[in-house]
């Protein structure tokens, strides 16, 4: 049997099995890789990527992006009526779209994740997943790829009417590049800020406070996102260097700030005998480089030896350590065995990376260490503009008091932070031997006593109407604030310059005080893991480990540790 | 020694609530392939245990190690090798059975081939092949139990902590669930499991620990316990006639004690094993009573609960 031209039937179905079969086995193997690839992914983002398709919340949600899509797609043509034929209106139309994706983007999402975890740890489903095997970074990052997938889905609804815009003429593909670039970078930021936000506590009452910072939070950015595009929708892009330097500026802080919320978030959720800290003052280590980097490019290339950068160098920098340092001090000064398994033990790791290891002492020595690194980078800054001639001390608008003015700020400023952080500490040890003291207590208590710093000497100065229009006096010598307005002031009265040499001592004074409880901390020894814990890592990891390390050396001469227990 | 045969180990361990001593300086251990029975009435300090072993809380002194890694500095090692099943089960909206299961297998880093093997096995084991694509909110309590403990062992671990898993199961899902553990600790699995009910325990476990307001009070197999409290079995014996007389006779013995006359039955209290049990039958049939009912009452776990925690601790 033969067909119309002239091929065999059996021949032509044997091709056509052989091209099916093809066929079939290309989608087997496409299957199988898919199913691998499914295997590498996040369990949490594969369950909660499950549950959202047939969830309800998610099906509204996006029902009602479309519809508020189709819904301005109609109003928009309307309003402009028949001139959408003729003229360039794409750029209205666009910021209404916009306005119906940023609402999910920047309220929905975020706190999708929020709940997400909050509920989790509320409904008791947390204690399953947290004796799994997987690790508090997974959790985390599951769930923040779970925000993003959401993110991503609004994103995809949202674009066939973005490409309408386009083909409407009055806006360029940048503008909705960027456009959508910060409205998504905005979501993420604000879904790992949410996640933190839920692991700090689990008590009914703070969980319904967090919940409605959050709500209040996610729309006031919404709202500033949205004024802020507003204006950028509205202005042509200009695509010179100062463009690209303030996106990569912005970037690397939206990146490093996002790594440390990040790992805020893990380490909240770490067991308790694991280490919860060096991770994030690695990050904090990190990030400080990049904004010396960024700072150095602006003195010696963009903006050379312009003085009021070292200012803003030794502000944000002083204000950023400021808070981490309030953090690092009030951690607890016990490290467990398991911590302390990982402690440096030759002499120089132990003199270089001992202030990355966990506790409070410890904490408080990074922050000063970073502070007279930021102060020694900025004097450094100012010799080597003087070497190579382009210190710019003044200028239009630049007064010539910042000479005097910047190094007293720098001595000052790192002066109060040293005291109130060293007294934070001491009443965060105190407290912890009485109280479990939450994370977050450290930073309230800091809080306070910057109020009361600050706040009392002022109350006082205004109680008496006698003071008005004295100005400065050393009854505000606690006080940060006004002390550090008179200095960059430049017009400092002799109380300033006592207390640039009064405050240092202080600050000295208050380390010293600390130091006997730091030198516990740094004293410890690493000890050794116990035999059982060296069977089943050398079973994972399928070979002999190292043999166990010499004897811990520490520049004490410390005898070496003995196992938490023994194993026979 | 580094593994032994111990796989659950307690060292004097506390666990204290500002005022309250949930548990208090409680020590025991179990052997692998064992059904270890926790029993004690609410608030006994049960839970609070089996979440320090489940990694779950923190001790406030004292040492709790799982297969020989500490659950405070280990808990890596001990989450890999330990199953726990919470007497509550709470679930995920949207999600089916075999979702589930699905879910703690990868949570548990199973991957490809093993991870379907797993699932396979456990929901062949716990019966639930059939309610793969069911829903988990429409599953019933006797359902969402097996779920549980499906969930529990998906990783295959060598200890299992079961925390009332029979709670508000009907008769027949109480014999499955009894049936499994038994499987399991058959299988070389240790199984630490809390109950209410005593009579469930007393068939299925290899040994028990009574423990009330924080502090263990017994451990061992129910006969070793019995045996340390100095309990006696309940012996009742019918005679033809003269019963009266045989009440004297064996009033007079020092192995006996609480001679009641019931009719023409004689109740008593017997200090002995099975062997001087039937030593005592053959003497009173030398001494001439014509016995036509000779019985013990085997001591219940209930007996022995009742025994070690009457007004010990109060």
């Amino acid at each position: 049997m033969t067909t119309a031209d002239g091929t065999s039937l059996d021949k032509a179905a044997g091709v056509d099995v052989a091209q099916t079969t093809s066929r079939r086995s290309r989608l087997d193997d496409l299957e199988r890789w898919l199913e691998r690839v499914g295997d590498r992914l996040n369990p949490i983002l594969v369950k909660e990527t499950r549950q959202a398709l047939k969830s309800k919340q998610f099906t509204l949600t996006f029902l009602l992006l479309l519809l508020c899509g189709w819904g301005w797609t109609f109003v928009g043509a309307s309003m402009v009526g028949p001139g959408i034929f003729y003229g360039a209106h794409g750029r209205e139309l666009f910021f209404g779209y916009f306005v119906v994706l940023a609402f999910p983007l920047c309220v929905v999402v975020p706190y999708g994740a929020y709940r997400s975890l909050a509920a989790e740890r509320e409904d008791g489903t947390y204690e399953l997943l947290s004796i799994t095997t997987l690790s508090p970074w997974q959790i985390v990052s599951g769930k923040l790829g779970s925000a993003v997938v959401q993110m991503i889905i609004y994103f995809s609804a949202i674009s066939p009417c973005l490409a309408f815009t386009y083909m409407l003429r009055g806006i360029d593909v940048p503008t909705i590049f960027f456009a959508l670039v910060y409205a998504f970078l905005t979501s993420a930021g604000l879904s790992a800020l949410a996640l933190l936000l839920a692991t700090f506590t689990q008590e009914k009452v703070w969980q319904v406070l967090l919940t409605v910072f959050v709500i209040l939070g996610t729309l006031l950015v919404f709202w500033i996102l949205i004024i802020v595009m507003l204006n950028f929708v509205n202005s042509t892009i200009d695509f010179r260097r100062w463009f690209w330097l303030g996106n990569a500026m912005g970037l690397t802080a939206y990146a490093s700030y996002f790594v440390l919320v990040f790992l805020a978030a893990a380490s909240q959720l770490t067991f308790s005998s694991g280490n919860r800290s060096t991770a994030l003052r690695i990050a904090m280590s990190v990030q400080f480089l990049l904004f010396t980097a960024w700072m150095a490019w602006f003195w010696f290339y963009e903006e050379p030896g312009q003085w009021p950068l070292i200012f803003v160098y030794l502000f944000i920098g002083g204000v950023n350590w400021y808070v981490m340092g309030a953090f690092l001090t009030g951690e607890s000064s016990q490290l467990s065995p398991r911590v302390r398994r990982r402690l440096p033990q030759s002499t120089l790791g132990r003199i270089l990376l001992s202030w990355f290891a966990p506790g409070s002492g410890t904490g408080y020595m990074f922050v000063i260490g970073n502070y007279l690194t930021m102060l020694l980078l900025a004097l450094f800054a100012v010799v080597a503009a003087r070497l190579l001639q382009i210190e710019q001390p003044t200028g239009p608008g630049v007064p010539r008091r910042l000479i005097t003015a910047l190094p007293l700020f720098a001595i000052l400023s790192a002066s109060y932070a040293i005291i109130y952080l060293g007294l934070e500490r001491v009443i965060v040890a105190w407290l912890r031997r009485r109280f479990q003291v939450s994370p977050l207590a450290p930073l309230l208590i800091q809080t306070l006593i910057l109020a009361a710093a600050c706040g009392i000497p002022y109350t006082i100065y205004g109680l008496s109407p006698a003071n008005y229009g004295n100005g400065y006096s050393m009854l505000q010598a606690t006080n940060a604030v006004w002390t550090l307005v008179d200095a960059v002031d430049g017009r400092s009265g002799p109380e300033v310059q006592f207390l640039a040499v009064v405050l240092p001592l202080v600050a000295l004074l208050t380390v010293v005080l600390n130091l006997p409880s730091i030198a516990r901390e740094v004293r410890l020894g690493r000890l050794l893991a116990p035999p059982r814990v060296r069977q089943e890592e050398e079973d994972l990891a399928g070979k002999p480990l190292a043999p166990l390390a010499p004897v811990p050396t520490n520049p004490w001469g410390d005898v070496p540790a003995e196992p938490p227990f023994d194993e026979s | 020694m580094i593994a032994s045969d111990t796989t659950i180990e307690l060292r004097h361990l506390h666990r204290y609530f500002g005022e309250t001593r949930a548990v208090h300086d409680v020590s025991f251990s179990v052997r692998r392939g064992q059904v270890f029975g926790f029993i004690g009435p609410n608030g006994a300090g049960k839970t609070t245990s089996m979440r320090i072993l489940a990694t779950l809380d923190l001790p406030t002194a004292g040492e709790a190690l799982v297969d020989g890694f500490s659950v405070l500095e280990d808990p890596d090692h001990v989450r890999r090798r330990l199953g726990f099943m919470p007497d509550y089960f709470r679930t995920y909206a949207n999600v089916d059975v075999r979702e589930y299961l699905d879910f703690f297998a990868r949570a548990y880093g199973l991957m490809g081939a093993e991870r379907q093997r797993a699932l396979r096995r456990v929901m062949s084991f716990t019966k639930l092949d059939e309610l793969a694509s069911k829903p988990i909110d429409g599953l019933s309590k006797g359902m969402k139990q097996r779920l549980c403990l499906g969930r529990s062992m998906i990783h295959d671990p060598t200890v299992l902590i079961l925390d009332e898993p029979a709670a508000g199961l009907d008769p027949r899902a109480r014999i499955q669930l009894r049936e499994m553990i038994r499987a399991l600790a058959d299988d070389g699995k240790t199984v630490l499991v809390s109950s209410h009910i005593l009579t469930e325990l007393a068939e299925m476990c290899d040994t028990v620990g009574i423990i009330e307001q924080g502090q263990l009070l017994a451990v061992g197999s129910v006969s070793d316990i019995q045996a340390r409290s100095q309990l006696r079995a309940e012996v009742h014996v019918e005679v033809l006639e003269g019963a009266d007389g045989l009440a004297n006779w064996l009033a007079q013995r020092n192995d006996v004690d609480k001679v009641r006359l019931n009719g023409a039955r004689v109740v008593f209290e017997h200090d002995g094993d099975r062997d001087s049990e039937a030593r005592l039958l053959q003497e009173m049939v030398t001494a001439g009573f014509r016995v036509v009912a000779f019985g013990s009452r085997a001591l219940s776990l209930e007996d022995v609960f009742l025994h070690v925690t009457q007004g010990r601790i109060q």
